[in-house]
This record gives C-alpha cells, structure tokens and sequence, in this order.
C-alpha cells in the first residue's frame, strides 16, 4: 500500500518519531530482558554492591557456580519451594475462572443483547459500577461470612470470587459481541422451529467463538494476574503463583531466596509473553472494541 | 426476548454477582458500623488471712458466648468512621484550630494515614492518568509512522509492560531500582551521591510508583490511539489539504477531533483503574511511604490482628470514592446508551 | 394453508405508540404487502404474526387458531429476512436443511425436499458452498428455498429484496410472485417500495405512523386513495396534491379553475396523477411551466 499524499510527514519529524520510538521499546522491553538476563545468576552479581556492570559479567556466578549461567533460582524456587504446586494451582484457578466465566457471561450476553426491554440496560449499569469496585474493598466483606461458614483458604472460594469479580466486564465484552451477530440469524432459527434456547445452541454458539476467545483472554489475564483475591482467601497450601511470589519477599533475609523470586517472576511472565505471541491481534481489538465504538 | 427466556439465560451470572459483588458490599457496609467485642471482665475477689483484694479477670466462657451470640460483634454506629485511623474528625478539627496557616494544616494532615492514603492515590490518579495517556498517544503516532512490515513487532513490545502482572510489573522494576540494581546505580552516578536510595525516601517512593504507573498504564491508551489513527477520515483529511490546511491545521482540526471521544473514554476508565492502585506499593515495599486507599485496606486485614471493622470502613469510602469517580461514567453510557435503544 | 386474522393488535412501547389497533383479515392464499415509509409499524406488525414480538393487545389467529401466545416455532410459518439469516456455518445444502432437522422431520425425506427446493429456486449448483461465498441474489434464493422447504402454512418476508440491485430485484420480484403462484401459500411481505408492492400484491395495507391508512388492490390505492398520505406516497411521480376551495362544483385555487366536480362547498385538497395532465395553450391550469422532465411512457 503506497502512502497517501495525506499522510506524508517532513523527514525531521519522522526521525524524531522513530527516535521516540526506539526510546520507548527500549523502556519497554529492557526490564523484562534484563530481568531474564538476570534471573540465571547469583545474588551476588544481580544486585551487586560493587559494579552494576557484574550483572552482565557475572564473576560471582563464575565463581559460586563455576559456570557463566546458573539456574539456582529455578531450582530453589520450583524445587526447593515448591513454586510448581502453585504454577499447577494457578493453571487448576485459571482454566476453571475462564471456564465459568464464559460459560455464565455467555449466557447472559446473549440474552442482554437480545432484550429490548429497560431492565436489561439497567443491568449493564449495575455490572458497570460493580466493574469499578476494588476487589480488595470486596475482600474485607468476603472474610467474616467465610471463616464463618469454613469457606475460607480453599481453591473453589477463589474460583468463584474470581468469576463473580470477572463477571460485569465479561458481561459487557460479550453483550457488545452478540449485538454485532445479526439478530436476523437466531430469528430465522426460531421461526424453522428452535426454541430460543436451540437457537442458541445451534446458530449463535458455531459463529460466536472469535468474540469468545477474545473475552476469555481478557478473563484469563484477570485472573492470572490477580494478587489481592488469590492472596487474601487462600490459604499457604492453596497459594497460586502470585501471592507466592510475594510470599517469597517477605522472607527475603536469607541469602538467595530473592533469587528465587526472581526466577518466580520469569517464570509466571512467560506464558503471558506466549500470550501475546499468539493472541496479540485479539488483544488489541478486545481493548479498542469498547473504545472505538463508545 | 421473552422475561422467562431472559431470566434465565443472565440466572447464573446474575447470582454470581449479587453473591459476591452486592452481598459483600453490604456486609461490608454492616461490618464498618460494628465493632468486635471486648472480653468480657469479671471482678473476683480474692480473700486471704490479710484480708480481700478484688482483682480482674478474663471471663472466658462468657467471652465465647457473647461472641457466638452476634458473631458480628458491637454496633458502634459511625465510631469507626470518625476515629483517627479514618476520618479523624476530632484531629482534623484540633488541627484546624491549632495549625498556622493552611500549608502547615496541610501538612499535619497528610500525617493521618486515611488522609495520607487518599492524599497519595488522588496524586497518583491525578497524575498518571494523563501523563500515560500523552505518552501512549506519542507511542501511536511513532508507531502510525514506521513501515507496515514493523508495526507488528512494535506493538508486541509495546503491550508487554501492560499485560504482565501489575506484581511482577513493579518487582521488576524494583529489582532495578534497588540501590543494588542497574537503574539504582545509574542514577546514583547521575546525581553523584553513592548513598542514595530510593526505598528510604518518600518523595523518591511516590516518583517510582507513579513511573511504574505510567511505564504500565500508557500501553493501554497506546493500543486506543493508534486503533483510532487507524480510522481517521481520509476523506476529510484529503479536502483539507485541498482546501489548503497546513500540515498543524490537519491535525488540529481533523485528527485532533476525531481523536477526542477516545480520550474522554480512556481517561474516565484510567482514572478508574488507578484510583485502585494497589499492587505496586506492596511490590515495591512502600506501605512506609506511600499507602493508597487499596493498600490501606490490605494492610488492616493482612495484619496478626485482622482489622476487620477498620478495613470495612476504609472499604466503605473507598466505594464512596469509586461511585464519585464513576459519575460522569454513568451519565455518558446512559445518553448514549439511552439513545441507543429509544 | 390457512387464513390469517388480526384483531385490534396493538403494539406498545412504554408511551411509544409502534402499532394503533389494527384489524385485518388475509384471505387463504392471498399475497398481502404491507406498505409504508420506515418506521410506519409494518415490520412490527410482522414481527408480531411471526412471534418475534409479543403482541400488547389484541389477538392473531392463524387458520382460526390464537397464536399469540405460540412460540414462533409453533406458528407454522416461514420468514425471509432483509440480511437473510443464512447459519454462515452450515453449506446452502444444510441451511436449507435446518428447518427439517429441528423439526425432526424423518431423515428419509430430506435429501428430496431440500432437492426440490433447491431445483424450485435454481441452486442446484451451488450446495456445497458456504453462504459467504455466495452473491447477494444467490443468498436470496437460499433464503426463499428455506422458507418453502417445508410447506409452511404462512410465509412472512421483511424487505427480502433490498439488500439487492436494481437489476436483480427485478427478475426476483419475478421469481417470488412466479413462486406464490405455484404454491398459492398465503403470503405476507413488507416493503417501502411501493413498485414491490404494486406488482406482487393481490392486496396492499398501507400503512403510516402505526396506523393503516388504506387498505385495497394495487389499482384501488392507486386511483383511488383513501387520504392525502396514501396519494403523496404511492405512484411516481406522486400524485399532484393543490389545496383549493370547492365552490358549486368549481375548485377553484390561484391560476386554477377547474369545473364539472362533485362534492360539498368548502376548502379542499384536489389530487391528479401526472399522466392526467398535458400541456396545452389553454386549460383549466394557467401557470408558467417550472422545468421539464423525460420519464418515459408512464
């Protein structure tokens, strides 16, 4: 596609834009490489009181462990900490929140996009302000009735607290997807004979899977990278990634464990860069559907 | 859609909500009014052969029982609400009366720490919120600029700082920041003082929260501009170049306008999002410097003693501030909304 | 087969008025069109035969039986929608389909019917393919082959021809009206192209603002229209509408007079079809001509 006339810019001006631009990248991507980089030596060289630049040389690692890399933190955090039992309970809460969530925000989408009626758009509101709520405000009304009633520390709690919490933004993404799938095309199904139940099932569920896929991503980051929820109504044995991981900062005295968290920090950011290798293109239209329609 | 067709298509996600987002608001609104029970005292007295002394005991059983009785514990009405840890209603008035001009009643104020919490989140929001969106907005036109073939690659980077965990987020560049790591020692250098950290100052704390706030919010407004760049109306640039516009008279009066109703939403949603802010203080081990409304309630049920009347009170405000925040919201999706479906 | 009746149905939104009461009777095998600008209440007054909308008053019988509270798939009818409503899914062979399966109607006899009604609309050719790879005329006629695969007692079309050109919409005018001639189904079919309407309908309801304003053959609205909005809408160019006085049989306006008409004294509307009129040195019209346009042999 050539350039329009329209969209020409002076050559000053373009230099300095990409100038920005490199800049930024920098700013963006450095922390994370650099944190990788990292992640593979001692202590010693990573926060190193005598020279920044013994991070990249690594003359303590050569000399603790012989070798220019160590994956000492991985193994002291997955083995020696079992970070695996909460990588394999985040994957237990994340399957299971993007699961009910879909499931109920689905169901619900459907029929606020297809209600003509002022309750619906009522409900919307409700959802929007309920969107806004800091979960952690919510969590100081979750732990009296919870340790109450022995609901308190258990993985299903956190579920569930999660897809209620996931639910008005699920709501909303869903309900503007089913509104862009013509009306036409369930009212067809029911007049040759569904019930509107059957018309779901049949007509919108095989065309609504890219709105869903999108939604659930949304889902997935949420509770993936909740902190506050998981961290509050789980109990040491339940914790998922996140709060382990500030787990491991409070017991920052002994030497290395803040290698450990740094090898926990690489490892829970990894499958979020997956993410985005894979689902980049359904992440940016997920965030500008709402912002370029409203 | 018929009202038993609907109501049971929305039950499930209707019951989630009412259960754990509108329920949890109450208890939390009847946990702030409530205080937890004293123990109860009992006077016994104690005689010997040099005579009778009362003393005072922990009176177990009946400590038990009361608390079974109203698990919630003691109505206290607005008690909580008005004590020094929240809106401080006497200290705030002894301080009117005592301080010498407004600077200084300021001053003392921001010393209460409900004061002190609402004073940093206010300041956070207030100033990341349109920092990141001018920021994401100049990323846009850079990236709008580069070769098609790039833009992917730019916008994968350009997402990172947004998506990853706002804990992690903030611990990586903590790590970085530390006395100990490569930014630390960087700006040490700069500013020639070997000793300086940023964990023991308050004004550097507040600095690097709000560049981490922007460092991960600005990808978001990033993402919006350059969507909306992408739909700018070609048509109306091109007769305004006809109609002999200047390069800044373009984009003054054909970008600029187009772009508007994008940032009106963004920073309604920003503001939102970081009036919440949270994560970053326990990342970066700043509760001494820096607390935010949020953080404020984590710390009170976090503690040995979980402070669950405080927490509920400190909670209740908090929605209070989101429901202010959230107004102009409200209003906008009801026109546009309202419309819609009339 | 059956005959539709309404009575007083009524549609209401909170205060919004969609639909003021209407009765009317669709004979068995009758082609009705309901005409109208957008916005008149003839979609809704569809919808409602059709059970997409609930009905606020008044009853719907088709073939003698109330169906207002009938699900639409109880309704025994069939419907053409303005986009379609082809599963994007599903191969024009399984959309044509669709209606037999969820009816459970026996698999034996599908492969016929869906066969026949392919052969009826011509689209013996294309079964295979997905709707998307399908011109817009051609996912017309799946449409139609839907609807009549499974001999509803009513089709119900909503603007089926709009979403096509000029030319096309010609031959499939043709089409339908070839289509109800074979298969005498009592059809009902909205439009806001009174062309449509004239040349389907064996009855036109025009209707405006929620309410009928006439009902008859195409020939009676055209001549004979009941109000100044039927006369303004239907024919073109429409109708000449001059507003005058009737004094002793003379209507008479400025540069007017034309005499030798019936009626009580007083202000009054007087409506002429353009082909009624000619030029000529002198008439009943004395005005300087405004511009001249050539419409052909209308």
């Amino acid at each position: 596609m050539s350039t329009r006339l329209a969209d020409r810019r002076p050559p000053a001006m373009q230099a300095i834009l990409i100038g920005f631009l490199a800049l930024w990248l920098v700013i963006a991507a450095f922390p994370f490489l650099w944190t990788l980089w990292g992640s593979f030596k001692v202590e010693g060289d990573f926060f190193s009181k005598a020279d920044w630049a013994n991070a990249l040389r690594g003359p303590l690692t050569r000399a603790e462990t012989g070798g220019a890399f160590t994956g000492a933190g991985y193994h002291g955090a997955w083995i020696q900490e079992s970070f695996w039992r909460a990588a394999i309970n985040t994957l237990i809460v994340v399957v299971s929140v993007v699961t009910i969530s879909l499931t109920f925000g689905t169901l619900g989408g459907y029929a606020l996009s297809r209600s003509p009626y002022r309750y619906a758009f009522w409900l919307l509101i409700v959802a929007l302000v309920f969107r806004a709520m800091p979960p952690i405000a919510l969590i100081s009304g979750y732990l009296l009735p919870f340790y109450q009633w022995n609901l308190w520390g258990h993985l299903p709690t956190a579920i569930i607290v999660l897809v209620a919490i996931n639910q008005p933004f699920t709501l909303w993404m869903l309900t503007s997807f089913f509104r862009n799938i013509p009306k036409d095309l369930d009212e067809s199904a029911m007049v040759d004979g569904c019930s509107r139940f059957q018309a779901f099932r049949h007509v919108i569920i095989p065309v609504m899977w890219p709105g869903v896929i999108t939604t659930g991503l949304f889902s997935f980051l949420l509770a993936y990278n909740d902190f506050a929820v998981t961290a509050m109504l789980l109990d040491k044995e339940n914790q998922t990634m996140i709060p382990k991981i500030a787990f491991f900062l409070g017991t920052t005295q002994t030497k290395g464990n803040v290698m450990f968290a740094v090898a926990a920090v690489v490892s829970a950011t990894a499958p979020l860069f997956l993410l985005v290798v894979f689902f980049q293109r359904q992440i940016v239209s997920g965030l500008t559907a709402g912002a370029v329609k409203g | 859609m018929k009202h038993r067709t609907f109501f049971w298509f929305i039950l499930p996600s209707a019951t989630a909500m009412l259960l754990f987002i509108a329920l949890p608001i109450v208890s939390v609104l009847i946990q702030s009014v409530h205080a937890p029970h004293q123990q109860v005292i009992r006077e016994v007295e104690n005689c010997n052969v040099f005579g009778c002394t009362t003393t005072t005991v922990v009176d177990q059983e009946a400590t038990r029982l009361l608390r079974e009785a109203a698990p919630m514990g003691r109505f206290v009405g607005t008690g909580i609400y008005t004590d020094r840890n929240h809106l401080a209603i006497s200290e705030v008035g002894a301080l009117w009366t005592k301080s010498e001009g407004m600077g200084d009643f300021f001053g003392q104020l921001l010393n209460l720490p409900f004061y002190g919490a609402l004073a940093f989140t206010l300041t956070y929001t207030a100033l990341v919120t349109p920092l990141a969106i001018l920021l994401g907005f100049a990323v846009a036109l850079a990236v709008n600029a580069i070769p098609r073939l790039f833009r992917g690659p730019a916008i994968f980077v350009s997402l990172l700082p947004m998506i990853v965990t706002p804990l992690v987020g903030a611990l990586i560049l903590f790590w970085m920041v530390d006395a100990r790591g490569i930014l630390g020692a960087a700006i040490q250098s700069l500013v020639g003082d070997p000793t300086l950290s940023i964990k023991a100052s308050t004004p550097l704390m507040w600095a690097m929260l709000i560049v981490y706030g922007i460092w991960s919010t600005s990808p978001f407004a990033f993402v919006v501009y350059y969507a909306g760049l992408q739909t700018v109306p070609q048509d109306t640039l091109e007769s305004a170049m006809i109609d002999g516009a200047t390069r800044w008279q373009r984009i003054r009066h054909v970008i600029f306008p187009h772009l508007l109703p994008l940032t009106t939403f963004m920073a309604l949603i920003k503001i939102m999002d970081n009036f919440r802010v949270f994560e970053p203080i326990v990342s970066f081990n700043a509760g001494a410097h820096a607390q935010s409304l949020s953080y404020f309630i984590y710390s009170d049920l976090g503690g040995e003693t979980r402070l669950l009347s405080s927490a509920a009170a400190t909670s209740v405000l908090t929605i209070l501030g989101v429901v202010i925040l959230l107004s102009p919201v409200l209003v906008r999706t009801w026109r546009s909304f309202g419309k819609e479906t009339a | 087969m059956a005959d539709i009746q309404l009575k007083s149905l009524t549609k209401r939104w909170g205060a919004f008025v969609g639909l003021k009461p209407m009765d009317l009777h669709i004979g068995d095998g009758e082609f009705l069109v309901l005409l109208g600008p957008s916005g008149c209440g003839k979609t809704t007054t569809m919808r409602m035969i059709a059970g997409l909308e609930d009905a606020s008053g008044g009853d719907i019988l088709i073939g003698g039986k109330r169906v207002n509270d009938l699900e639409p798939k109880d309704r025994d009818i069939a419907m053409v929608f303005q986009s379609y409503g082809l599963y994007p899914t599903m191969t024009v062979y399984e959309n044509i389909r669709f209606p037999l399966k969820v009816r459970g109607i026996p698999e034996a006899e599908h492969h016929d019917r869906v066969m026949r009604a392919a052969r009826t609309v011509e689209l013996t050719e294309f079964l295979d393919r997905k709707p998307a790879a399908l011109s817009g005329g051609q996912r017309q006629r799946v449409a139609l082959a839907r609807a009549i695969v499974r001999k509803p007692k009513v089709f119900l079309m909503d603007e089926p021809l709009s979403n096509l050109d000029a030319k096309l919409r010609v031959s499939t005018r043709a089409q339908i009206k070839n289509l109800h001639h074979e298969l005498r189904t009592t059809t009902i079919y909205v439009t806001h192209d009174q062309i449509e309407a004239m040349t389907l309908a064996d009855r036109v309801v025009v209707m405006s603002r929620g309410e009928v304003q006439q009902v008859g053959t195409p020939l009676e609205i055209y001549d004979r229209p009941a109000n100044t909005f039927v006369a303004g809408f239907i024919g073109s160019p429409a109708m000449n509408l001059m507003q005058g006085t009737l004094k002793g049989g003379v209507f008479e306006a400025e540069h007017v007079r034309i005499p030798g008409l019936a009626g009580p004294d007083g202000p009054v509307t007087l409506g002429f079809r353009a082909e009624d009129a000619s030029i000529a040195a002198t008439g009943e019209i004395a005005a300087p001509i405004y511009a001249m346009e050539l419409l052909g042999d209308a």
